[in-house]
């Protein structure tokens, strides 16, 4: 007998317990059976990385290397047409492409590498044919616009066709109108400085945590760990930095991240997440190792202070191990 | 009472928008509320860093100090302005002008305004910006800041350097 269908003998024991007990509901059950079954086999995201599949993408990145490279060494003998032709009509011809084979079911998956090509060349795209235009590309609220339209193209397009892809990609380009969006907002304003970015990224991060969630409860569970894992690093990240060093360090957030990174490892077993529990203990580590060199340095002197990071380092790792073995394994 | 099945989406994507929103608030509804500056003040433009400082206020008047340039070095011009709050104007007046006037060297005037450099950011990976320029120069006070439009070269070595309030 496979450990498949032992852990489905066991699954299924434990469906029944449940329902006894009056701890499930049958809307619950079928619930959950629905959005497995939903889930679709043949979501190309939802399969484990392939030779195949790596090659598609390798091979998207290439031809967008090249059309960089072309743009950039012909730039001056290209005439304005061309240049828009090459970027966006390159763009929209490989998202055109990509649509064409997604509905073909025996070529799907590579519309996958003709999607990659024109999420990477479309905001390029744009960039050239606003630049050609007189527009300042590199101005936070041109960022915005061009952001602006990506995220509504690739919702509209998400509405339509239903792939993971498209929801990756509105959530790249969110992120950037984000931070565009809110760099136009403030302009040159004094006080902005990198405390703004911090508290920029920390709330990016929570944001990709409860997507993360939400993510992992519906069909489109493949972005779940992208999602996830994205948002502990940014949002401990964030926290982390908040906190400063002496003499300029902020005690609520040197107090606070303690906290959090317990929380991150709470929830780490409670949404069986690996990244959580990995970025929690890696983040663990960095507190503690800056808390011993920035109050303990002078006080216990070098060497106890590795002493005591190594120990803690241990622990952790220990720590991390338990976790993982118990709860995630 | 039943939280919305898709709470965590909901949640997901307020927390962006109610930052957006609440940057967009803090910038705009204390401008809206603070009061209107008061008191001009008094800049020079041009006595960069490598030139050496000429002019400096002491006792409330504006002096003078002579500057030994280094060598195979050309100074940029310096001029000194009057900037009116409340047009956002600048107008240049002499030195002999500008030695009429009794100057508030303090920071901040006695309407609680102050004349600060902008944080311009440009960016961090993979977001990077240009056109936000960090020399420029704002009136920050109440909570509020407003861009000033001072007559000056945007470079670290040649920025305006105010000089003191004009207590009239």
């Amino acid at each position: 007998m496979s450990d498949n269908s032992v852990k489905k003998e066991e699954i299924l024991w434990q469906v029944q317990i449940l329902a006894a007990k009056g701890l499930a509901s049958k809307e619950e059950v079928l619930s959950a059976y629905e959005t497995g079954a939903n889930t679709g086999a043949d979501d190309a995201v939802t399969h484990p990385l392939g030779i195949s599949h790596i090659l598609y993408y390798i091979g998207g990145a290439i031809v967008f290397l090249g059309i960089v490279v072309l743009i950039s060494q012909r730039w001056s003998t290209l005439s304005d047409l061309t240049k828009i032709l090459v970027t966006l009509g390159s763009g929209i011809a490989a998202y055109i492409t990509g649509v064409i084979l997604n509905s073909q079911e025996r070529l799907e998956k590579v519309s996958v590498a003709f999607h990659f090509i024109a999420a990477l060349v479309l905001p390029l795209g744009l960039s050239v044919t606003f630049d050609l235009a007189g527009f300042e590309v590199g101005t936070p609220g041109l960022q915005s616009f061009i952001s602006a339209i990506l995220v509504a193209t690739y919702l509209l397009s998400f509405w339509v066709y239903r792939t993971t892809l498209f929801v990756f990609f509105s959530v790249v380009w969110g992120t950037w109108l984000f931070f565009s969006l809110t760099d136009y907002l403030v302009g040159g304003r004094p006080n902005y400085d990198w405390e703004f970015i911090a508290y920029r990224v920390l709330f990016t991060g929570l944001s990709y945590g409860v997507l993360g969630y939400y993510f992992s409860t519906i069909r489109y569970r493949a972005l779940t760990g992208f999602l996830l894992g994205f948002g502990v690093m940014y949002f401990l990240g964030a926290a982390l930095v908040l906190g400063d060093w002496k003499p300029h360090q902020n005690v609520l957030w040197e107090l606070l991240f303690p906290g959090l990174v317990f929380g991150v490892l709470f929830l780490s077993v409670y949404l069986r997440s690996k990244s959580f529990l990995t970025f929690g203990s890696i983040y663990l580590v960095a507190y503690i190792s800056k808390i011993t060199i920035e109050y303990f340095e002078n006080s216990l002197g070098w060497p106890l202070s590795l002493v005591l990071i190594g120990l803690g380092l241990i622990a952790i790792g220990y720590l991390h191990l338990y976790l993982k073995k118990k709860y995630l394994s | 009472m039943r939280p919305p099945k898709n709470i965590s989406l909901i949640v997901g994507l307020a927390i962006p928008i109610l930052m957006i929103l609440i940057v967009a608030l803090s910038i705009y509804v204390p401008a809206i509320f603070s009061p209107q500056p008061q008191y001009n003040f008094l800049y020079v433009s041009g006595d960069d860093y490598w030139g050496g400082r000429q002019y400096e206020v002491q006792q409330g008047r504006l002096g003078k100090r002579e500057v030994k340039h280094p060598d195979n070095y050309t100074p940029g011009v310096v001029r000194i302005f009057i900037h009116d709050v409340k047009t956002n104007e600048s107008k240049e007046i002499t030195f002999e002008e500008a030695q009429q006037l009794y100057l508030n060297s303090n920071s901040k005037s006695k309407d609680g305004w102050e004349v600060v450099y902008g944080s311009g950011g440009d960016g961090f990976f993979p977001f990077f910006y240009s056109g936000t320029n960090r020399h420029d120069i704002y009136l920050q006070g109440h909570n509020t800041s407003k861009k000033l439009n001072l007559q000056h070269d945007k470079t670290y070595y040649r920025q305006a350097r105010f000089l003191g309030w004009l207590d009239e």
